[in-house]
């Protein structure tokens, strides 16, 4: 589950959209992916991480993201995640949605 | 394409499950300690940032508990779980698992094997096609109410041109014949059949062909066709049949083919000849002797289809009111004709095998609810531990399911047997036994019951014990839940007892009216006679001159031989459930009463001394009743009763119609007799001397001064002296007739004894539970009672009391459910009434006692407790 920081919760579903988005980017582990989503959200973002590894779990599952094993920058091991083609097709998908509802959200917004 | 996809991610997750699971772990161990190091770097101190990385991280286990969900199959394993869990618990109560699934085998393989009866015979369709479209077309006349009759060729021509239901019709004749010219004469039912008979059916020949138009000729056809059977038995399947000859009334017929297995309308026919029609008859519209059979054009249903046969009914009675006065074509479709003599006790069979499966189910219920009050402490905790109490429900019906298709297996063997023995044992007459056999679909009925029994028998305690108080449960010994409890099983009990006691009355009711019904008085002595029946060849004997003179010698024959005490010849058979009826007009004994119909009959010199039939007045018929005597009949005390009260009749004349030679003497009086069936009231009757107007069809009956079954060759013998080509059927003592005459209603009776004696057996086991564990329960009351000085019987009272309740509220419910349910069995019954009272009460009383009986055991044992362990008892 994805909060804003001020502990609204969004729509159900945008987790597993937000990670594809920032797989979309390069392949990252868990830790980075939850890091990458608030950085980018300038903090308003705050993944749980209790969702997080449920959520990628389903997204293996679907076929959506793939996960291997590697180093990370410090020499650690790490589990990466990769988006997939379906992934991408599916980010692809979901994205025309999403930015069809915010636009809906905010034509409604606009009129008094 | 994804779903498969995903679904064989899934299982391959599945496979490599310990491997994702330790890759989650230090997936998360790793995200911790990249926390930390972001705490530390923000200035914690070490130690705090770790521990506020694994705060932030939250419930790790929980985490990786919802993880595994996505992998794999969670709700069939969770299944898995269920069914290793069940069976588990299963092994480790052997008493219960076989008690129940024995119980549940009873129950569902009566149940299956009924109903697969009930399917095959009743509801499957005729094995023709287009069966369901296929009716017969029975004239009805109010001379004659109580009969269907077939029809005549004028009305049968009148239906074909103006009826727009129908897209087919045929037409058959049943005759018999007798086969000679190869071994031992032999009689057959060859039927005589309408050129589109076969085509009617959808059927061909396997070898050769069917009748030809030009078959059906006004001069005697003189092919044949064989069935299957007929083919394997007389010619040993030889293939070249089609062209060779057989000699059928002393005529050399050509055989022109072969019907298909299986094919043998109408029932039992041993082979078919073409349709001749006697040319007198096609006049002849009061003649209702041919079979006419239809199909319903597509669409049309049946009620529009008689509605059209109404209105030609309705024109023809007004166009000839002489012959066809108030007649009626009724339309019954070919599969309520054929199936009409089995649906009575097929239907009684299915309820009581219903009620046998209830009772199982109730026992098995019961017995899962007494389990389940043991393992309270079990569901509780699982309940605390965070089950939810659907998945608790879910957990118990798996086992009761589990137990259910246990004894589903079980109840399949059983169903398989009782199959079989249901096609042995059932009377020759039942329908479409031949087609009765075990088969696929008996395997799926069987599956649907087994599903319903454990739902069934599994809902209620599952239901309730999930339902159980967590906090009392826990704690055990729970007195409320305990009281609540017993009443659900106390009113199961008294289920049991309701069902148990209608069928056990149902089957009292059939046996007593079987036995009444072997008591009736038939009026003459049915003990060392022997009969058998013979059909004069129409070619050999085709005058009343040379019949009667073969009656005479014959009659000679046997009278010669010693060990006959009696010989008599009649023209209709005796006990076979078939009669003559013949018109009589009272106005013509100047008596104003309505129109009737009379039993006729006629007998050779020595029928009534034979038969032993009371003579009440006048005399028998003797050897010089003969052609040329003059017309003589003998008369019933029924009829001398309603036309000559008080009367002498001897010496007046009856008429029958205005031509004298059908105007007959009164020369004797006869006590009633039954002479159709057992259950057949006496009907007013008549009886002409057979030499006077000899019949071709015989029935021969011998009184044997020994036992009937040595005399067989003889009679054969003295047959055949007379004429060597002369076929003897049916050769059978009248005691063997009866009981064949009786086999339906016996083999009835039996079933349901089986069935009820089964439901009491199964209603004493559950007696016995319920009140065992009442007994279980109360060891420390029992002891506190002794311990002040209750005296023993005190106790036994106790507890019998609570049996008693049980078992007389069972039969308060069970004897108003005996008395709506049994008026259903009313037409099976024979002299008595469906709630006859004594019946009634004494299965009531049967019921209760064996109830008792049940109680009683565990009663017993309450006494013996010794109040010192009692009260130490937890």
């Amino acid at each position: 589950m994805v909060r804003s920081a001020d502990k609204n919760e969004l729509l159900p579903g945008t987790l597993e959209m937000l990670i594809l988005q920032t797989l979309n980017g390069g392949r990252r582990h868990g830790y980075g992916i939850a890091q990458r989503i608030q950085e980018i959200s300038d903090e308003v973002l705050q993944v749980e991480e209790g969702s997080l590894y449920p959520a990628l779990q389903r997204l293996l599952v679907k076929g959506w993201v793939k996960a291997e094993w590697g180093t990370s920058e410090n020499n650690r091991r790490a589990r990466y995640y990769t988006l997939t083609p379906a992934g991408r097709k599916q980010l692809g998908t979901e994205a025309e949605n999403f930015n069809r509802i915010i636009a809906a959200i905010a034509r409604v917004m606009r009129t008094v | 394409m994804s779903l498969i996809g995903q679904a064989w991610r899934r299982l391959v997750f599945l496979l490599r499950r310990r491997q994702l699971d330790e890759d989650l772990a230090e997936e998360l161990r790793q995200h911790a300690a990249l926390k930390a190091q972001k705490n530390a770097a923000a200035g914690m101190d070490p130690e705090e940032a770790a521990y506020a990385a694994h705060r932030q991280l939250g419930n790790v286990t929980r985490q990786m508990e919802e993880s595994r969900q996505s992998w794999g199959f969670p709700f069939l394993e969770s299944v898995a779980q269920d069914i290793g869990y069940g069976l588990r618990g299963l092994r480790k109560a052997p008493g219960f698992t076989t008690v129940a699934m024995l119980t549940l085998a009873l129950g569902i393989g009566s149940c299956t094997a009924v109903f697969s009866v009930v399917y095959a015979v009743l509801l499957r369709p005729l094995p023709y096609q287009d069966s369901p479209r296929m009716v017969h077309v029975w004239t009805v006349s109010p001379r004659f109410p109580e009969f269907k009759m077939g029809q005549s060729i004028p009305n049968m021509n009148d239906i074909k041109a103006l009826a727009h239901s129908f897209d087919a019709t045929a037409a058959y004749e049943t005759r018999r014949m007798n086969l000679t010219g190869n071994g031992e004469p032999e009689q057959l039912s060859v039927p005589a059949v309408s050129p589109g008979f076969f085509a009617f059916f959808g059927v061909h020949p396997v070898r050769g062909r069917e009748f030809f138009p030009e078959d059906e000729q006004e001069k005697d056809g003189d092919v044949v066709l064989l069935s299957y059977g007929f083919w394997q038995r007389h010619f040993a399947g030889d293939p070249n049949v089609v062209g060779s000859r057989i000699m059928l009334e002393q005529k050399p017929y050509t055989v022109a083919g072969v019907l298909p297995r299986g094919f043998s309308f109408p029932e039992k026919s041993d082979a078919w000849v073409p349709f001749v029609i006697d040319p007198k008859h096609k006049t002849e519209r009061g003649r209702w002797m041919y079979f006419m059979l239809a199909k319903l054009r597509g669409g049309v249903s049946l009620p529009v289809a008689q509605a059209e046969m109404d209105g030609i009914a309705a024109g023809t009675a007004r166009q000839y009111p002489k012959e066809a006065e108030g007649i009626q074509f009724s339309l019954v479709t070919l599969q309520e004709a054929t199936v009409a003599d089995g649906r009575d006790a097929l239907v009684a069979l299915l309820g009581a095998v219903g009620f046998l499966l209830l009772i199982a189910c109730a026992n098995v219920s019961n017995l899962v609810l007494s389990r389940g009050l043991k393992r309270q402490r079990e569901i509780a905790l699982r309940a605390a531990l965070g089950a939810s109490r659907v998945r608790i429900v879910r957990q118990l019906l798996t086992e009761s399911l589990l137990v259910a298709c246990a004894g589903g297996f079980a109840g399949i063997a059983l169903a398989v047997v009782g199959i079989q023995a249901f096609r042995a044992l059932a009377p020759a007459s039942f329908p479409r036994l031949a087609e009765l056999r075990v088969e696929p679909t008996t395997a799926l009925i069987a599956c649907i019951i087994t599903a319903f029994a454990g739902i069934l028998c599994g809902l209620v305690p599952a239901l309730s014990a999930s339902r159980a108080n967590l906090n009392l449960a826990i704690k055990e010994k729970t007195a409320d839940a305990h009281l609540g409890r017993l009443s659900l099983r106390g009113f199961l009990v008294i289920v049991e007892v309701a069902l148990a006691l209608v069928l056990l009355t149902g089957s009292a009711l059939m046996v007593q009216s079987i036995v009444r019904l072997l008591r009736v008085d038939t009026g003459w002595r049915t003990d060392h006679l022997l009969t058998a029946s013979l059909n004069l060849s129409k070619t050999r004997y085709g005058s009343a001159d040379a019949q009667r003179l073969f009656i005479q010698r014959l009659l000679d024959a046997l009278r010669a031989q010693p060990q006959f005490t009696g010989v008599a010849f009649t023209n209709n058979s005796l006990m076979a459930g078939s009669t003559s009826l013949t018109d009589f007009d009272p106005a013509t004994l100047g008596i104003n009463d309505k129109k009737t119909t009379l039993e006729a009959r006629s007998v050779s010199p020595g029928y009534f001394e034979t038969l032993g039939v009371r003579l009440g007045r006048g005399r028998f018929f003797n050897d010089h009743d003969v052609k040329g005597a003059p017309q003589a009949v003998i008369i019933n005390e029924s009829f001398a009763r309603r036309f000559f009260s008080g009367q002498d009749p001897l010496g007046k004349i009856l008429k029958f119609s205005p031509n004298p030679a059908d105007q007959c003497q009164i020369v004797g009086q006869v006590s009633d007799t039954r002479d159709i069936s057992l259950n057949a009231q006496p009907r007013l009757q008549v009886y002409f001397p057979l030499l006077q107007d000899p019949f071709s069809g015989m029935t021969i009956v011998v009184r044997s001064a020994l036992e009937p079954s040595t005399a067989v060759a003889q009679l054969q013998r003295s047959v055949w002296s007379v004429d060597n080509d002369q076929p003897l059927t049916k050769v059978q003592s009248m005691s063997d007739v009866i009981t064949t005459s009786v086999a339906g209603p016996r083999f009835r009776a039996w079933l349901l004894s089986v069935f009820a004696f089964t439901g009491l057996t199964l209603t004493l086991i559950g007696i016995y539970g319920v009140i065992s564990y009442s007994v279980g329960q109360r060891t420390q009351e029992m002891g506190i009672r002794m311990a002040l000085g209750a005296p023993r019987s005190n106790i036994l009272r106790l507890i019998l009391r609570e049996g008693v309740v049980l078992a007389l509220a069972g039969a308060v419910c069970g004897l108003t459910g005996s008395y709506f349910l049994m008026r259903l069995l009313a037409s099976q019954l024979f002299e008595i009434k469906p709630s006859d009272p004594l019946t009634l009460s004494g299965a009531a009383l049967l019921m209760v006692t064996v109830a008792l009986a049940g109680a009683y055991i565990p009663a017993r044992r309450a006494t013996k407790v010794d109040p010192m362990i009692a009260l130490r008892y937890e």
